[in-house]
């Protein structure tokens, strides 16, 4: 499953107005979404960032990654639900929650599936982050292909010994996964040391301030896009809060 | 009844890559099968169809003539033990008996009969003094060896070695193909998937050529390593001795150097009286 979310969370370059937008953009574009799906507390205001979500994704052609993404949330959703029936919380109240927390799913998600782990790492520089903080971060998500990569590779090699990690009581497949997470975690380790030493030996650390080739700057588009977002966004969040 | 068999197998790729297509190869028990090609000629793909750990998308895989989809992976590898190429993706024991001993608990063999087999794997490995030591701590070629000696202990029909010389120095080479031979020996059946030609030339197998996830050859290595184009076109390098054989139309391939001195010498007679080296005059 884990496996499964990841593919849909995962960047792939498209030639789409959104992929083009500044990373800056993008998030600005993301955190209005993510508000106003917070903000829903009606069907209306539901359906409303449904379709603001849904347009933007359709823009970047990664609609049905999105839904996709959204699809396997869903159990958490009823999760969501259940968990608020139990509080005393009506069904369609319980209803909405799910739905909201899908929003914010898919909403983050819209970010993710559109930015490439290098735009991140500007948009965190530009934040003024501390490097080796962004560097760790970046590192991190561009190494999570190679994980699941291992992972599968471990997973095949240990069921071909013989282990069975669906089988048996809720214990026995947690001691199941000993076999996999020991080898998946010792890689890991070897690798960030190599990867550490890799850094070094290519000048990582030398100077306090490095200089950068690629400087973020906003386009005609992302000017275009962001008197789009902007008032719009407001104007929604107003509307969501006195309005409708 | 081949004791493997691929009929008409295709595979895509969960990125709808298509690594296997139209597949037909049938293994006898005994045989010694090298399957070659370049990278991601569908080498892995194939070896990981037998042991049912990929199901093919059409087309049929049968072991011992039962179709992989009707077993699991865990009963496909009892018969089909297969070794990985990376030694690391396998190890997590605290000692290197335990290691050996994992797989045949997850298969079932008595705690008496683990022992027995245990101690019998490691020494057929030379690793026999080695059973207490963590296994990574183990040196490459050692954590190879372990890994075959894993695999070798519960006595699969067939034995599968997934790029078994990757990483490996000259001498580790030589144990794996003294490894083979002995494993020949006994009859067993052995695949190597491998692009190491001048690690396979020696042993002379059965062998199957891959490219673009199709089998574009296969026959014995005598014809197969001698031929440049094939192999040039498969993202392969002719082992020199059969390069050697091309160019001097040996009437039959060298396995060893040795075997070249003696059919150079019977050829050209003075030449190997001793008193002139191929570096001038000795």
């Amino acid at each position: 499953m884990a496996k499964a979310i990841y593919e849909g969370l995962k960047f792939r370059y498209k030639t789409t107005v959104i992929h083009r937008l500044d990373p800056r953009v993008k998030m600005l574009l993301s955190i209005v979404l993510f508000a106003l799906a917070l903000l829903g507390f009606n069907f209306y205001q539901e359906i409303i960032t449904f379709v603001l979500v849904a347009v933007p994704a359709t823009l970047a052609k990664s609609l049905k990654r999105l839904m996709r993404v959204v699809a396997l949330s869903i159990t958490f959703g009823v999760f969501v639900v259940a968990i608020n029936l139990l509080a005393g919380g009506t069904v369609v109240e319980s209803i909405v929650l799910a739905v909201r927390f899908l929003e914010i799913v898919a909403s983050t998600s819209l970010f993710f599936v559109t930015t490439s782990p290098d735009e991140l790492e500007y948009v965190l520089r530009w934040f003024r982050m501390p490097r080796d903080f962004v560097f760790a971060f970046a590192t991190s998500i561009r190494f999570v292909p190679v994980l699941l990569m291992d992972l599968t590779q471990i997973i095949d090699a240990q069921k071909s010994r013989g282990l069975e990690l669906d089988r048996g009581g809720p214990i026995k497949r947690i001691r199941n996964l000993v076999p996999v997470l020991i080898p998946l975690i010792v890689n890991s380790l070897v690798r960030s040391g190599e990867l550490a030493e890799a850094m070094e030996s290519r000048g990582y650390g030398a100077v306090k301030k490095p200089t950068s080739m690629d400087v973020l700057r906003l386009k005609i588009n992302d000017w275009a896009a962001l008197s789009l977002i902007i008032p719009g966004g407001a104007l929604l969040i107003w509307l969501y809060i006195y309005v409708i | 009844m081949a004791l493997i068999e691929f009929e008409n197998v295709s595979y895509k790729m969960p990125n709808e890559v298509l690594a296997l297509e139209k597949v037909n190869l049938r293994v006898d028990e005994g045989e010694l099968v090298a399957i070659v090609g370049g990278n991601g000629a569908g080498k892995t793909t194939l070896l990981k169809h037998m042991n049912g750990l990929l199901k093919p998308v059409t087309g049929t895989v049968r072991v011992k003539g039962k179709p992989t989809t009707e077993s699991s992976v865990a009963e496909l590898s009892k018969q089909i033990g297969l070794v990985f190429q990376n030694s690391d993706h396998q190890l997590f024991s605290e000692s290197v008996k335990e290691e050996v001993a994992f797989g045949l608990r997850n298969f079932g063999f008595p705690p008496s009969e683990v022992e027995e087999r245990v101690a019998r794997a490691l020494n057929a490995f030379g690793l026999g003094q080695m059973s207490d030591r963590a296994p990574l701590t183990l040196s490459g070629g050692e954590k190879k060896r372990l890994c075959i000696a894993l695999v070798t202990a519960w006595d699969p029909i067939v034995l599968a070695l997934d790029e078994p010389t990757v990483g490996q120095d000259h001498l580790n080479k030589v144990r794996l193909l003294e490894l083979v031979r002995r494993l020949i020996r006994d009859k067993r059946t052995v695949l190597i998937v491998s692009h190491d030609l001048e690690f396979l030339w020696p042993l002379q197998p059965r062998t199957v050529v891959m490219s673009g996830g199709r089998i574009v050859a296969d026959g014995p290595a005598a014809s197969i390593f001698t031929n440049f184009e094939l192999l040039e076109s498969s993202g392969l390098r002719q082992p020199q001795l059969a390069r050697l054989a091309v160019a001097l139309e040996s009437p039959s391939p060298f396995r060893d150097v040795d075997e070249a001195v003696a059919w150079l010498r019977e050829k050209n007679g003075p030449w190997s009286s001793g008193s002139q080296t191929a570096f001038g005059k000795g």
